[in-house]
């Protein structure tokens, strides 16, 4: 049988453990009877120092320090008597499901990046403090640092849609297409002023 | 096995539901269309319950997705219209433009107006609306203009309209000579060259200080010129420093042969790289000049083009430029006449005019005769 130890006990019993954590200690304690009076036992010293707090002519300080000597104590037997027992976690932490978990988180992950990354600009990026305007795969933009402002084309737009892009020395840049929608020429311009 | 199986049921949730909390509609109010009482365009309606906020680690990236109804609350046929899109917020002060040229919208009448824009902005930024759209200008079928101004769409909104009667007038002779048939040739001609368009890919950054350190030493490449019949300005000479796929403040001397005083030149700019390909780079647009008649003005930018195509430099061998537009003091505008772009180079890299691109963007879409039921109408 594998135990959690003292310190996981003392926070199941205070109700502070993470969800994961708490779980696996319930489970755990379901058919852990030792486990279960220990964890009673930690919930039962709260109450009363709880219950101290609430008796304000009693030694509070005193019976403070006593609480804490008699945890100290208690995980000190706690230890000695666990001296030589399995280790919670023997399996290997990657294997069967957690591997699974694990693989489709990275792969959740990187489908977020793509996905949030899109559109891909059609220039390479280049490091630079100055304010740039540029054709992208889907539109223009005009960037400084981290911020950017895109004028878009049409989603509707097939390959056989012309998109005419023009920019100017000036720092603007223009791209010209006939919306499929209404049949008007639209023109995009970005300024970098 | 179950029991795993749950697990990762319960994993897959836990990560969906992680994204799906990152991504929330756009706060009411996030965006303010101004229009001034007096405007000759009225918005019907506003529509943007696509649009949403998603956040990006410490960003936030604002997807806006409008959909506006705009009537002509006028007198008169509207032709053109600039709206101006502004984010105090983003790109400290970058700011966008759409423009829809080439209408023919009768009094009364109902366009729509579409809006896709992203804007990417450091989440500690304090609230208000994330755009505001204003309107920037209104053409009329008269040339007569409406609005602020602030993006120079006046120019902009009647060169187009000029190139578009010129591309009518073009397309009617066609038809007149040649019937459906020279039409449906010319339209055919035209997609081709679209088609055959070669995709380059321009960033330009302000400031001649070059991108990379291999651009830092550059050498000085000179303008050739096409000499457009009927200009009112001539280029003179020209030059950018060249390194590599990067030019760095190009400049054009121009000199004014017409009798009147010229405010605006716009140069085009033609590179041919290293396989002899040509490209239209772009265009050199001045600054506000004072050109009286005879006399010479530089039109120069304090930037740094920098050109790719398929995110492989596109290195510069030679440069060629030509005079594309010019603005006079009275603020009538020259673009030039359609047979003077019959030149090689400049029918292989100049693309269409709006006009053309979306006539015979209704050719393929809807045939030769709503083409020509189309040219009726004008």
């Amino acid at each position: 049988m594998k135990h959690p130890s003292q310190a996981t006990l003392a926070l199941q019993a205070g109700g502070d453990l993470g969800f994961l954590a708490r779980w696996r200690t319930q489970h755990h304690l379901r058919s852990c009877e030792r486990c279960r009076a220990e964890v009673e036992a930690f919930a039962t010293a709260r109450r009363i120092a709880s219950d101290l707090a609430e008796i304000p002519e009693l030694p509070w300080n005193r019976l403070a320090a006593e609480m804490k000597a008699n945890i100290h104590l208690g995980l000190s037997a706690g230890e000695c008597v666990r001296h030589g027992e399995r280790p919670v976690r023997e399996t290997p932490l990657f294997a069967g499901a957690r591997a699974i978990v694990a693989v489709a988180g990275i792969a959740a992950l990187l489908v977020t990046g793509i996905v949030l990354e899109r559109p891909a600009p059609v220039t390479t990026a280049v490091a630079d403090d100055g304010m740039v305007v540029q054709a992208t795969s889907r539109g223009i933009q005009v960037r400084k640092g981290g911020q950017e402002l895109r004028l878009n084309n049409p989603n509707e737009l097939t390959p056989k849609d012309t998109v005419l892009y023009a920019p100017d020395a000036q720092g603007s840049m223009r791209a010209r297409y006939v919306d499929p929608e209404s049949g008007y020429v639209t023109i995009n311009n970005v300024y970098a002023e | 096995m179950r029991n795993n199986f749950l697990k990762l049921a319960a994993s897959a949730s836990l990560v969906a539901a992680v994204l799906s909390a990152q991504e929330a509609p756009l706060p009411g109010g996030s965006v303010n269309i101004n229009l001034p009482k007096d405007s000759p365009v009225a918005l019907l309606a506003m529509q943007s319950d696509q649009s949403r906020t998603t956040m990006r680690g410490a960003a936030m990236v604002i997807d806006l997705h409008m959909a506006l109804r705009l009537r002509n609350s006028g007198p008169n046929h509207i032709h053109g219209v600039t709206l101006r899109v502004v984010s105090q917020e983003v790109t400290m002060g970058g700011k966008g433009s759409v423009t829809i040229p080439s209408l023919n919208i009768a009094p009364g009448d109902v366009f729509p107006v579409r809006i896709d824009m992203q804007l990417v902005r450091p989440t500690q930024v304090a609230g208000g609306p994330l755009v505001a759209i204003d309107l920037d200008g209104v053409l009329f079928d008269n040339l007569g203009f409406y609005g602020p101004d602030h993006l120079n769409s006046r120019r902009y909104l009647t060169a187009c309209e000029l190139e578009a009667q010129r591309d009518r007038d073009y397309f009617k002779r066609v038809f007149a000579q040649s019937g459906k048939e020279g039409l449906r040739r010319a339209m055919i001609d035209s997609l081709s060259l679209q088609a055959e368009m070669q995709p380059l890919t321009v960033k330009v950054r302000r400031g001649g200080a070059a991108v990379t350190a291999a651009a830092t030493a550059g050498q000085t490449t000179r303008f050739a010129f096409v000499r457009i019949p009927g200009s009112p300005v001539e280029p003179v000479q020209g030059s950018a420093v060249v390194s590599g796929n990067e030019a760095r403040m190009p400049f054009v001397e121009v000199r004014n042969t017409a009798s009147r005083s010229v405010k605006y030149v716009e140069v085009g700019w033609v590179v041919r790289d290293q396989a002899g390909h040509e490209y239209l780079a772009g265009s050199l647009p001045s600054t506000s000049l004072n050109l009286s008649a005879g006399d010479t003005a530089r039109v120069s930018q304090d930037s740094t083009l920098s050109f790719t195509m398929g995110n492989q430099p596109v290195n510069i061998r030679e440069m060629t430029g030509f005079v594309t537009q010019v603005e006079f003091a009275d603020g009538k505008v020259w673009v030039p006449a359609r047979q003077s772009l019959d030149d090689p180079l400049l029918r292989k890299v100049m693309g269409p005019s709006a006009e053309e691109q979306r006539l015979s963007d209704l050719y393929r879409r809807k045939g030769i005769d709503a083409l020509v039921e189309e040219l009726k109408k004008y």
